[in-house]
């Protein structure tokens, strides 16, 4: 599994979620549900892709940097802004984990820092807020290696490796 | 250089603490992809330095093209993510500060009695880390230049994508 929906929802729309936590600013005002659903279970509401790695049931409490497109905004992936801020991340010290949003094939549609360390180079994209979320979602991920900066927008959210294949082929695409 | 890291061996499959201090092994650094791995002395040599310049220059390359870079020397993690961050490399460093792997890997520099130090010896990597090259680099020209490890890295990338021919349409 190399991705997983993910939305910002309501409680009674996050009863079929993978697993689900409830948000809330620092000021303690509730955000909403944060809640994913495996790939093949895309939800009723419009939804983006996560890389599946930062979702763990077992999760502790976190502190995130939710970075959202906003509506009516479309972004490629590839775009040097997009680029930049992962390079950022990479030349940074690195968070407890992260995935960028993906909308569609190819779209930036924000990112998710799991306990940031600073600032958040993709809230220099679209404007971030930082949450508060409950145990049960996100988990800690091995830091990226980097450094790479590949076409990505095929279908994975970064740092998933985008051009997927089964362990041991090599990856088909440039 | 050990004879257990001659072109067509196996490197040894190290665990050492990255530059944020979590532990990572070098298969999963490398994943599927060509290497360049280089040891060296600390953030403290000139003749580092000047070879790291060059190497970060060379990362936007790398970063394009399906390819790691992993740097490993005695210095802790903290210094480690110092010189890295000074220098804009956006690969993993390791941190062999207990000198586990000196010896094992027959890469102490015995001359520097004061910092006992790896000696600059590189490697380059196909994924499943059997050496392509190495390269001694005590003295500073025996070091690998970028088209070295950009001839290296086709030689490796070739071997490895069954699409290096462009597929027919």
């Amino acid at each position: 599994m190399s991705w997983m929906w993910f939305a910002v929802a309501q409680d009674a729309e996050a009863h079929d979620a993978h697993a689900a936590a409830a948000a809330r600013c620092l000021d303690g005002t509730p955000a909403g549900v944060l809640a994913v659903w495996l790939a093949e279970h895309r939800p009723k509401m419009p939804a983006v892709k996560v890389d599946a790695r930062i979702v763990q049931r077992d999760g502790d409490q976190a502190l995130v940097s939710f970075v959202l497109a906003p509506p009516g905004v479309r972004l490629p992936f590839d775009d040097t802004a997009v680029q930049q801020a992962r390079r950022d991340v990479i030349a940074g010290r690195p968070p407890r984990a992260l995935s960028t949003l993906l909308r569609g094939d190819s779209i930036f549609a924000g990112a998710i820092t799991v306990d940031p360390v600073g600032d958040d180079p993709f809230a220099r994209i679209f404007p971030a807020r930082r949450l508060i979320v409950g145990a049960g979602l996100f988990g800690p991920v091995p830091a990226h290696p980097g450094p790479d900066i590949e076409r990505h927008g095929s279908g994975g959210p970064w740092p998933y490796p985008t051009f997927d294949t089964a362990p041991g082929q090599p990856l088909v695409g440039t | 250089m050990n004879p257990a890291l001659r072109p067509g061996e196996r490197f040894p499959d190290i665990e050492l603490p990255d530059h944020a201090g979590n532990v990572r092994r070098l298969s999963e650094l490398v994943g599927g992809d060509p290497a360049f791995v280089n040891f060296f002395r600390g953030y403290w040599c000139p003749k580092e330095q000047a070879f790291f310049r060059v190497l970060s220059a060379f990362q936007s390359e790398v970063e394009v093209a399906y390819a790691r870079i992993v740097s490993i020397s005695v210095d802790p993690p903290e210094v480690n993510a110092a010189f890295r961050a000074g220098l804009g490399a956006r690969w993993t460093f390791l941190s062999d500060s207990e000198r586990r792997y000196l010896d094992e890997l027959g890469l102490r520099e015995t001359t520097d009695t004061l910092n006992h130090p790896y000696w600059p010896a590189s490697f380059t990597l196909a994924p499943d880390l059997t050496i392509q090259s190495t390269f001694n680099g005590y003295w500073f020209w025996g070091r690998p230049t970028m088209e070295e490890l950009r001839q290296d890295f086709r030689a490796i990338t070739r071997e490895l994508r069954t699409d290096w021919e462009v597929p027919a349409p």
